[in-house]
Parts: C-alpha cells; structure tokens; sequence
C-alpha cells in the first residue's frame, strides 16, 4: 500500500469508528430541545469533564501549542496559564449560572441574559454576537484539519476536498445525535488526542536527543533566552511580560463566554459536578507541556518554518521519520481535535440561532418539536457557510478570530455581574458592551497595543467600568428575576 | 457560610491565577533550573499543579459550616 494511502485510510477508520461509538450510544433517545442542546441536565462527572475539556484539546492547542513553542518561544505558555485561570473563576460562577438554568429551563447564554436582565433586545443582541463570531472559529478548525491531511497524504492529494467531506459528516453527525453523541464522541477524541500528544512530546524527544530534557538543553544552545518571555525591544519583542499577563487575565475571563459553553454547564446533573470538575480540570491542562516539548522538538529537527507554516511542526517531523501508520495514527487524533470542537461550536451556534433568533426575535419555531427540527437544520447551514467561507477567504479571516476571543470575552462582565450584583440593570451591560466591541475591534484591526498590553484587556477593562459606573448612578430598582442565594 | 468562611474560599481560589499572572513579572527567568525545566516554565507548571489543592480545600469550607 502506498504511505499516503495506508496513512488516509486510517484517518478515515478512525473518524468513521468515532461517528459510529457515539451513534450507538444515543440511538435509544427522543429528541426534544432539552436532549438536543443541553443532554436534558442529565450528565455526570465523566461527560462533563469531556464537554468541558473541548476546549483544551482543540485543534488550535494541538498544532497551535506546538507551533507557538516553534516560532516564538516562551509565549506558548499562556496557553498552560489561561484555563487554569479560568477555572478558578468558574469554581464560583458556573454553579449558579447552573442553578438559574436549571430552575429556569434555560438553554443558551443568551436565554441568561433574557432572563436575568429582562430585556429581550440584549438576549437577542447577545446571540447574533455570538452567532457571527462562531463561524471563524470553525472556520479555524477547518484549516487545522486541512494541514493535518495534507501532511498525512504526503502532500499527494489537495485536502480541499476532504476537509469539505470529513466536515459534512460531521454535521450530519450532530444533526443525529445532539449534545450528548458529540459528549460522547469526544470520549474517543480525547483519548486518542492524550495518546498522541503524550507519543509526540515523550517519544519524539527520546529518539532525537535521549529525553525531553536533553532536547531542552539542545534547544536553548541553539536558541538562547528560547524559553523565558523576550525584554522590550528583542525580536519577538510582541509577546513580552505585559503581553503575556493581560492575555492570560483576557482569555481566562473570556472562557466560558462562547456559545458551545452554556448549554455544556446547563447540562451538569448538579452543581456539585461542576464544582468537582473545576477543581481536577487544571490537572488536565497540564498535557499540553508535552505540546510544547513537541514543538520544540521540531525547532531542534526541521527549522526554517515561518509564519503560520510553523503549526505543521512536529506532524512534518512525524511525517519525515516515523511510519505512515504511525503518522496516521497520530493525525486521526488531530482531526478528531478539529472536528470534534467544531461539532459544539456548530450545535452551539445553532441552538442560539433557532432558540433566541428565532424564538425570541421572530416568534416563530416555539414548540418542542419545530425547535429541535430548526435547530438541526440550522446546525447544516451553519457548516455550509463556514465551509464555504474558509474555501473562498481563507488567509483574510485572521483578523476574525482574533477578534473572536476579544469579542466573546465583551460578553463577561454582563455575565459575571448577572450573578454578583444586582444592582446592575439591562442598560448598563449594554452600554458597556457596545463600548467593549468598539474598542476591541479597533485595537484588533489596528493591532494598537499601548504599553504592550493586550488590546482587548484595555476594552475589557473599559466595558466593566462603564457598565460599573451606570449601576452606580442609575442602580436597577427592582429586585431582578431568580438570583440564587449562597 | 460566614463572611470569614467566604472571604477565605476566594482568597484561596486566587491565589493560583496572581501566581500565573501578576508574579510572572518575577518568574521571566531560565535559571535556576528546576529538575532541567527552566524556572519560568517550573513556576508555571507548579502553580498549574497545585491549583486543584486549592480548590478542592475552598470546595471543602463551602460544606462545612
């Protein structure tokens, strides 16, 4: 069999394993709204843990931690720093934003401001937010999954069109099986993404240079000063220390905000299971050091990649000296890491669309059964048009998903006041919010980063005290709707 | 839960993340190395590591009263 061939055809066995798994284990369940988007509040330790884990093994930490240790060093790190940070914060906030969902059968972020607020127009403006900064996010998702089979078929094949067969499955995929197939098909994934990125951080540095703290030794010789943060003025003179914290305090705020994160707290069976879950998740984060010695492996063995090329690094090094099996292998784990996000993301964006776009805004599709029906649909239109964005303007979505994680971040201060301070009204979140986007698109597209901190902190920081200053001088005078006690 | 008991579970719980950002400035450093890490990358690992100590003993204040 030829390499590229052997190498693809386990990529797809394993795609298609994965798809099946998780069809057998949901094919007894009725869909209803609550089943579909939040797995009817019924998930245990285990699920949880998976659901919430997506977001560390994406493919954006599988090639991108990686990649980062590649072409700029110590920066990587934050990638290790931010969950942590945000479980921390999550540790107080998701088990009452739990508690309102649950009391209040809610199923989106936005359906919480909706509620908490009483404001519909903010709800509404909250999932078209949420809705219009998903798609480059799965649209980032796609190009990992494009450099993983193009390094797999050995650059004989144009991945294009895989990319676009491997994602219409996946859509057709959660179209069946709702929140809890994709929890269960992320089992499989982060199994196979552990083995892989243990293999590729352990074994990797063992054959090249005797252990992984030989090939750090190796790559300070060759790359002084390589793992601590540069001072002002060196080159890589972007990513120094305020850089780095403000980035850290940015997307650790920012990361339950997305709309694939709601629906997975709701779907906690209590809130003790969230709490036990952000207590052991940092334990979790720790992996992607193996990521990063992966990287910087590849620095050692293939230098010379610049730019984006960079997050090929350790798969080109997989490709050059280990077996098509073996690379394979290695490669079906990062697809699962890109599809797999990109389901949640999907189903996410979706259940916003037809539950509060739909529902709140238009009145329409309001029974059980139109909702679940229009939540699946939306979930094939919403890959349909981030497939085809990503084929049409690939390169000039980089400043969309750097605006992501700034826009999506906007969205904390009126969640975390939802559940703090009462005293905070509907006018204040959305004044502070409109201000908070301005800004961050502006320090985004400008890429203005005053006192090298991180553009979207300042309209982080700005968006809170707004919405901090109207609560002070208009306070909200009514007790506001279902705030939990303790 | 007392506002003692309260204000302890959050100090506790932030500890960690002024570790892993507001003490950086003061970590950015390769030596010493620690078991072959170098220090920035050990600091961080560590304060990773022992985020669950934490938690779990805030978990435990919230149950007993």
């Amino acid at each position: 069999m030829k390499p590229e061939t052997l190498a693809l055809t386990i990529i797809a066995a394993v795609i298609l394993g994965t798809i099946a798994f998780a069809l057998l284990s949901v094919r007894r369940l009725k869909m209803d709204p609550h089943e579909f988007i939040v797995g009817s509040r019924s998930f245990g330790a285990l699920l949880l843990w998976i659901l919430l884990a997506g977001e560390i093994y994406t493919s954006f930490t599988f090639l991108g931690a990686a990649g980062w240790a590649y072409g700029k060093g110590a920066a990587t790190f934050y990638i290790l720093a931010y969950g942590t940070v945000a479980y921390c914060i999550g540790f107080f906030l998701l088990p009452p934003i739990w508690r309102l969902g649950k009391d209040h059968g809610l199923l989106t972020l936005p359906d919480l401001f909706i509620h908490r607020y009483g404001s519909k127009p903010l709800g509404i403006a909250v999932a078209v937010l949420q809705f219009l900064l998903v798609v480059p996010y799965v649209t980032l998702q796609l190009t990992g999954l494009q450099i993983l089979l193009t390094i797999a078929g050995y650059g004989q094949y144009n991945a294009t069109a895989a990319v676009s067969v491997a994602f219409t499955l996946m859509a057709l995929f959660v179209f069946t099986a709702g929140l809890r197939g994709t929890a269960w098909a992320s089992v499989v994934k982060d199994a196979l993404v552990l083995g892989a990125i243990l293999f590729a951080g352990i074994a990797i540095p063992i054959r090249f240079f005797g252990s992984p703290l030989g090939m750090i030794d190796h790559v300070l010789k060759l790359h002084p000063h390589w793992l601590t943060l540069p001072p002002p003025g060196a080159t890589n003179a972007a990513y120094t220390v305020p850089w780095f914290v403000t980035t850290i305090l940015l997307s650790g705020v920012g990361f339950f905000m997305g709309p694939a994160n709601a629906p997975a707290i709701y779907s906690a069976k209590n809130a003790e299971t969230l709490r036990r879950n952000m207590v052991y998740m940092p334990l979790y984060q720790l992996v992607l050091v193996f990521a990063f010695f992966a990287g910087l492996t590849a620095l050692a063995v293939t230098p010379g990649l610049k730019g984006p090329a960079a997050d090929q690094s350790f798969m080109l090094v997989m490709q050059h000296y280990y077996s098509p099996a073996a690379l394979g292998i290695v490669a079906s784990a990062g697809c699962l890491a890109a599809l797999l996000p990109a389901s949640t993301l999907l189903l996410g964006a979706a259940s916003v669309f037809s539950k509060n776009v739909l529902g709140d805004w238009l009145n329409a599709a309001t029974g059980d059964r139109q909702r679940t029906m229009a939540t699946r649909i939306l979930v094939l239109i919403v890959a349909f048009l981030a497939l085809t964005l990503w084929i049409f303007f690939k390169t000039s979505l980089v400043d969309l998903l750097l605006f992501y994680y700034v826009g999506i971040t906007q969205l904390a201060p009126g969640v975390i006041f939802a559940i703090a301070w009462p005293r905070v009204g509907a006018a204040a979140v959305a004044a502070g919010l409109v201000a908070g986007e301005c800004l961050g698109y502006f320090s985004v597209h400008f890429a203005i980063a005053p006192g090298g901190i991180n553009g979207g902190f300042y309209a982080l920081l700005i968006n809170a005290a707004i919405c901090i200053l109207i609560a002070l001088a208009f306070p909200e005078k009514k007790k506001p709707a279902g705030v939990p006690a303790g | 839960m007392t506002p003692a008991a309260r204000f302890t579970r959050a100090a506790l719980a932030a500890i960690p993340p002024i570790m892993l950002t507001l003490a950086i400035p003061f970590a950015n450093r390769e030596e010493p190395r620690i078991l072959g890490f170098p220090f920035l990358l050990a600091w961080m690992v560590f304060w990773v590591a022992v985020t669950p100590v934490f938690l779990l003993t805030a978990n435990r204040l919230r149950r007993t009263p």
